[in-house]
């Protein structure tokens, strides 16, 4: 069966040097490339209840917002998936792109066991100071203690 | 399928399950230890009770277990159950006149939002003025100033919100790496967040204020002395507030042409100005007027329930509109924290807080206007603004009696403060969009917002000490 690599996007934009990576080592192990986008609704959620419960302002202007929002995760999926398409396409690897909506760790686990995903690409953001780290742990660490694959974690600059 | 054992200690699963359940329970035995605690002397029963229901307010107003309304809704409950106030009394506070003017500017609001005439307001100056990248930057800066001197800022965040998402999107700007994105996402929250407080309309917060005043001392606040008291504030932290982002994050796009036809076009799907549009503008024109030239007289909520009455007789709005843009639990919210302030006050908690706890730290009018001022802008950085109020008023009202300075002016103290929530996200809505549409970190809000933060406290207190007394407004009675 053909391997599976999965890169997850960042909301905040991967780096090139992130795409470039996985896709370079797709095609040394003759793997397709899955690029996973994640919407993470509860950002929206969030924004709808700060304005109904903060702002007491009325459920019309509320969901507006968490809508643009919405859009707005969902444009930019398109636009990190476009990107990846391209490299794989440059690297002249399969590509697979996926946008599924929901809490990101649960999502980005499940696609790992659905698409039995041979090894992840995770981005990490700019180390934390050491007594941040100690009060939370990291979305990606989380991952990489969960996930029953190969993990590799691009850290970013 | 797969199942996955989760391998943290059984007493920390236990502890996070419970978690919600222990905190109430912890609550309600703090509560009722203060009630049934001895009285301390020089307090009566009714106060300590009183202080009791502050206590369990103020854990629930500032940890948001419950929506703010709903801890309103639980001082309504407590402070008649245990005999603080009489119900006839609690339920006659709650339908104060600063709850209705509240609900009559926020339905007033609803309709001009739902007319489009704001954003029609607001397409027209971007679109006129926007035609460099700095001047944009300025047009939405100030149009979300001066719209918010008239309605909601939060009713003014949202709406402007989509547009300012929908510019960067044009613009090709990136998400957290361009500088001009994180300086239009900015200037829509600060701009908000410094017109709120320039006039009644920004917020509930100053009525709720002036409602806690009215019923604890019998004075008040007229709209237009409060707007005049104000205005230089609000002027000095735009200009600083422009001055300060523009140094922060230097303007990084060469133009703003592909902005100017996201503008025309949401503009061109408006069409022409239509006769409801006019009719809220003339109405809201005219109430505006009224509240400032006739407020005194007739009374604010008189006139903003007159307002509401004419939207519905010129079938400008329907009541299913209304719904849509009003959010009711603020009368709950603002309710409450009304009947809590003076059920502080009328117990006599207040004062004895001031004797006993706090009165020894203050000697001059000046330093209790400057350390409630700064209790005022740092607390609403963490909680709701009209927390703030109901926390810190009813305190400052006692301490006000004790060094005979006017109440009004302490009112000042924490209302205009508790409106400049500069520095995170969960201080006011206009900073949380402006987070959580990735252009802006918390990082850069949370520095340039301290800054902010320290400037206004040091305007603010300087307005009070060098105009305020050109104003006619001085520290003691």
């Amino acid at each position: 069966m053909n391997k599976k690599i999965l890169l997850v996007l960042s909301g905040s934009g991967t780096p090139d040097e992130a795409i470039t990576h996985a896709a370079g080592r797709a095609k040394k192990e003759g793997a397709t490339l899955v690029a996973l986008y994640v919407l993470e609704s509860a950002q929206s959620k969030e924004a709808f209840e700060t304005f109904t419960d903060i702002g007491f302002i009325g459920d019309k202007p509320s969901s507006d917002i968490s809508e643009s929002l919405m859009r707005e995760y969902r444009q930019r999926g398109y636009e990190e998936l476009g990107r990846v398409q391209i490299k794989a396409m440059e690297a002249g690897v399969n590509f697979e792109p996926l946008m599924e909506e929901g809490e990101f760790i649960s999502i980005v686990l499940d696609v790992i066991d659905r698409l039995d995903i041979g090894a992840v690409v995770l981005i990490k953001p700019k180390e934390k100071a050491s007594f941040m780290k100690y009060f939370s742990k990291s979305i990606v660490d989380t991952i990489k203690e969960r996930a029953k694959c190969d993990v590799e974690i691009f850290v970013e600059k | 399928m797969t199942i996955e054992i989760d391998r943290r200690p059984l007493w920390l699963l236990l502890l996070i399950r419970a978690g919600r359940p222990i905190f109430f329970l912890a609550v309600t035995a703090l509560f009722l230890y203060l009630v049934a605690m001895p009285t301390p002397a020089g307090l009566s029963v009714a106060g300590q009770r009183a202080i009791a229901v502050f206590l369990v307010c103020l854990v629930f107003w500032v940890s948001g277990v419950v929506p703010l309304s709903v801890t309103g809704i639980l001082a309504m409950v407590l402070v008649p159950l245990l005999g603080v106030l009489s119900k006839k009394d609690t339920y006659a506070i709650f339908g104060n006149e600063a709850v209705f003017f509240i609900l009559g500017a926020f339905i007033l609001a609803g309709a001009v939002m739902h007319s489009g005439l704001s954003g029609r307001i607001a397409l027209n100056i971007m679109s006129k003025f926007g035609s460099s990248p700095k001047r944009l930057l300025l047009s939405i800066f100030i149009l979300a100033g001066v719209l918010s001197f008239f309605m909601s800022e939060h009713a003014v965040a949202a709406m402007l919100f989509p547009i300012v998402l929908e510019i960067s999107k044009a613009l090709g700007l990136r998400p957290g790496k361009s500088n001009y994105a994180k300086l239009l996402f900015f200037a829509l929250a600060w701009g908000c967040v410094i017109g709120g407080v320039a006039t009644f309309l920004g917020g509930a917060r100053v009525p709720l204020a002036i409602g806690i005043l009215k019923e604890t001392t019998g004075r008040s606040i007229e709209f237009m002395d409060y707007t005049i008291a104000v205005f230089p504030l609000v002027v000095i932290m735009m200009c600083a507030g422009y001055f300060l982002l523009t140094r922060f994050f230097p303007i990084d796009v060469a133009g703003v042409e592909n902005a100017r036809g996201v503008l025309e076009k949401r503009l061109k799907n408006l069409g022409k100005i239509n006769f409801d549009e006019y009719a809220v503008g003339v109405l809201l024109l005219v109430t505006v007027l009224a509240w400032m030239f006739l407020g005194r007289s007739l009374g604010l909520a008189t006139i903003a329930l007159s307002a509401v009455v004419a939207l519905f007789v010129l079938k400008l709005v329907s009541w299913k509109d209304i719904e849509e843009y009003v959010n009711w639990g603020v009368i709950l919210m603002y309710g409450g924290a009304i009947i809590l302030g003076t059920a502080l006050e009328r117990s006599g908690a207040a004062q004895w807080i001031v004797h006993t706890v706090i009165g020894k730290w203050f000697t001059t009018p000046a330093s209790v206007f400057a350390a409630l001022s700064l209790m005022s802008i740092l607390l609403t950085e963490a909680i709701s603004n009209a927390a703030v109020i109901a926390i810190l008023l009813p305190v400052s009202v006692g301490i006000a009696g004790k060094l005979s300075i006017d109440p009004s002016i302490l009112t000042y103290a924490i209302a205009v403060p508790a409106g400049l929530a500069f520095m995170f996200p969960m201080s006011t809505p206009a900073n949380a969009i402006a987070v959580s549409s990735n252009y802006v970190s918390v990082k850069d809000m949370a520095i340039g917002g301290f800054i902010m933060c320290i400037a206004a406290w040091v305007v603010f207190n300087l307005c009070a000490y060098f105009y305020w007394p050109l104003v006619g407004i001085g520290y003691t009675r």
